[in-house]
């Protein structure tokens, strides 16, 4: 077993892991860059070593500094997180090179699901379901004759594309040539490639993926599934596990194309492969192979009661994975809310400043995990992550129950959150159904459906009246409280509760 | 940091008067309590505890917990899970005077429900002078400070005005 792990990565997830760490009795070394000097994940590890500054490319981006900071603190491993250089085949490589273990699988395993293209084609070859479409089209006649095999509607979009542009869904045929046409400038403009690549398109699909699980001695399992459909900015806020749309047999089917798939690049450690799935028809398609760890793995480990950071752990190390997919199973219920500092009323844009209060939940059935404190600054550098909310019940029902008055207890000032926006999606009869797609937050917000209404009501009179109040028994006898935002975000924090009798 | 009775400042002496954008509130000390005043509509607040920003309040006896953090001219406020970020408009302390001359005056229209002082009588700073009742709630009238009573004008089950001067301390 490893003496001491280097985590590349800050914030919850850097504490995550460093706390399953010391569980096994690890020494952690955590990385930060220079606006993370008073961090959080900094405070938790053994020891900390500064990388750079802010910018992600002199920080947490730079292979280098990671590889020397791994060495020279004598680490024998380095655990990615997600993000950053989690799926940097490169940086996998440049780890195993210095003779130091990469917590996660192989350079080849990364490299393979990182092409989209080649993927796709090792995907059905390895027998799992892709999204209906066709590659290396030329002429209006081919894409016309794909089409209308396919079934409209269907989507053309850049083979080197990726965020959107150079993507056009097309309703008929009628469209098509426009669509082609409009598609191809965009892809040449934005990535050098007019290739275009058609495929069905899925109006009211949902994410859902499987977790896969390998050691290097070839077992491999699934561990269910998690349904991550409520997304914004194609970004994901709330996850749950099970998925409300999944029969067993489904479970088990796409259960088994997820192994396919991993055992397709020899995959060993944690891994996702995500699906689109069509509640219309309960046809699943692979989307793509996340090679790490995600976010949203805690719901996962509430299900199954598995520890996915101590495995991924013990297996870079050479052990085994002791469970056959016999052992496994799903109990209860459980959904993460991602409490962002962002303001679903500019578009979920990041919101920074000084965390001003931060009170997490706590009760049965809750877990959080988060990287920051009351006092911390919420900087513009990166993800802007808070925490993560994760409950657990015995039901899909309750969980939700619990999920409400969880976030109801999560008292974050100083950023705008989005705490009240998940409050109001999970109250909606479409998120109670669970008939939720991954278009449904855009839709639903530019049909003015009301999502946002609750949030701009004029301050309740006990809201008013706790404001006025505070100032005679907080923040009176002096001219301007010492906590601000508004004058220099930097300066340490300082607490001012400053009442008397 | 510990809990403790939080009782109206002894230097608040006067009504505090706070705008918050559109919608101005009022709170006026009464004894233990505060009355505030929102758009002629009236409560009654009694500070529970208050610590770390958080405050326990009863506001017409229901309880309520509120948030509150300051930041410059902002407060963000946060109850029964619903955030809102205010912004001061004026923090002007206006209105008459709580204990002009030692008088005590009534915060809000009600009745007179009993008098427990006299003439003469050598007051306790904090000492319940007497009590009234108004929206259905009990408001202890308190010695502001330690003195002889110089006048009370009212009597048991009499109505008074708001600011009409109930009893003088001196």
């Amino acid at each position: 077993m490893f003496k001491k792990i280097l985590i590349a990565n800050r914030g919850e997830i850097a504490i995550r892991i460093m706390r399953a760490c010391r569980e096994l009795g690890i020494q952690t070394v955590a990385v930060y860059s220079a606006a993370d000097a008073h961090a959080q994940h900094v405070q938790f590890a053994d020891e900390a070593i500064l990388l750079g500054d802010a910018a992600p490319k002199e920080s947490y981006l730079n292979v280098d500094k990671l590889i020397r900071a791994a060495l020279d603190s004598k680490a024998d491993a380095i655990h990615p997180g997600y993000g950053f250089l989690s799926e940097n085949a490169s940086f996998a490589a440049a780890v195993d090179s210095a003779h130091l273990t990469f917590i996660g699988p192989s350079a080849d395993s990364i490299r393979a699901m990182g092409d989209k293209a080649e993927s796709k084609i090792l995907m059905k070859k390895a027998g799992v379901p892709t999204v209906p479409g066709f590659e290396g089209l030329e002429t209006f006649d081919e894409f016309k004759n794909a089409a209308s095999e396919i079934g409209y509607p269907v989507l053309v979009k850049a083979a080197a594309g990726g965020g959107g542009k150079g993507m056009r869904v097309v309703n008929s045929e009628a469209e098509l040539k426009e669509a082609i046409e409009t598609a191809r400038r965009e892809a040449l403009n934005s990535f050098g490639d007019e290739h275009l690549l058609i495929e069905k398109y899925l109006a009211e699909a949902h994410h859902i993926e499987i977790q896969v699980f390998g050691d290097k001695h070839g077992n491999l399992v699934h561990l269910f599934e998690r349904e991550c459909s409520v997304q914004r900015r194609h970004q994901k806020i709330i996850e749950e596990s099970p998925s409300p749309l999944l029969t067993p047999e489904l479970r088990e089917q796409m259960g088994q194309a997820a192994i396919a798939a991993a055992r397709a690049v020899n995959y060993h450690n944690a891994g996702t492969v995500e699906f689109i799935f069509d509640p219309k028809t309960s046809q699943y398609y692979f989307l793509e192979m996340n090679t790490r760890l995600q976010v949203e793995h805690p719901v996962t480990e509430a299900v199954t009661g598995l520890d996915l950071v101590h495995w991924q752990i013990r297996i870079a190390a050479g052990e085994k994975f002791p469970f056959a997919q016999s052992d496994i199973h799903q109990h209860g219920h459980a959904i993460e809310c991602r409490v962002y500092a962002e303001d679903p009323f500019t578009g979920f844009l990041p919101s920074t400043g000084k965390l001003l209060q931060f009170i997490e939940p706590h009760g049965p059935g809750i877990r959080v995990d988060s990287g920051f404190a009351t006092g911390d600054d919420v900087t513009h550098f990166y993800d802007p992550l808070l925490a993560k909310l994760i409950v657990r019940a015995e039901n899909r029902t309750v969980a939700i129950q619990r999920m409400q008055t969880a976030l109801q207890d999560f008292i974050v000032h100083g950023v705008v959150t989005n705490i009240d926006f998940m409050r109001a999606v999970l109250e909606t009869d479409d998120f109670k159904q669970g008939i939720i797609s991954t278009r449904w937050v855009e839709k639903t917000l530019e049909s003015n459906s009301g999502l946002l209404d609750s949030q701009q009501q004029v301050p309740a009179l006990h809201s008013l009246i706790a404001a006025a109040l505070a100032d005679v028994v907080f923040f009176s006898g002096r001219a301007q409280p010492a906590v601000s935002n508004e004058t220099d975000p930097f300066n340490p924090w300082k607490q001012t509760g400053n009442y008397r009798n | 940091m510990g809990e403790e009775q939080v009782r109206p400042r002894n230097d608040m002496d006067k009504n505090m008067k706070t705008t918050f954008g559109s919608q101005t509130i009022e709170l006026n000390p009464s004894g233990e309590q505060y009355v505030a005043s929102v758009e002629g509509k009236n409560v009654i607040v009694q500070v529970i505890r208050a610590a770390n920003g958080r405050m326990d309040l009863l506001v017409d006896g229901q309880r309520v917990t509120a948030y509150v953090s300051s930041d410059m001219a902002k407060r963000w406020v946060t109850v029964d899970g619903k955030t809102s970020m205010l912004t001061k408009t004026s923090g002007a302390k206006q209105g008459v005077r709580h204990d002009h001359a030692g008088g005590l005056i009534a915060p809000m229209p009600g009745q007179i429900r009993s008098v427990s002082v006299s003439v003469g009588d050598a007051v306790k700073k904090g000492q319940t002078l007497l009590r009234m009742e108004a929206m259905k709630m009990e408001i202890r009238i308190q010695a502001l400070k330690d003195g002889v009573v110089k006048s009370v004008s009212v009597a048991q089950g009499q109505t008074v005005e708001r600011e009409q001067i109930l009893v003088e301390v001196e």
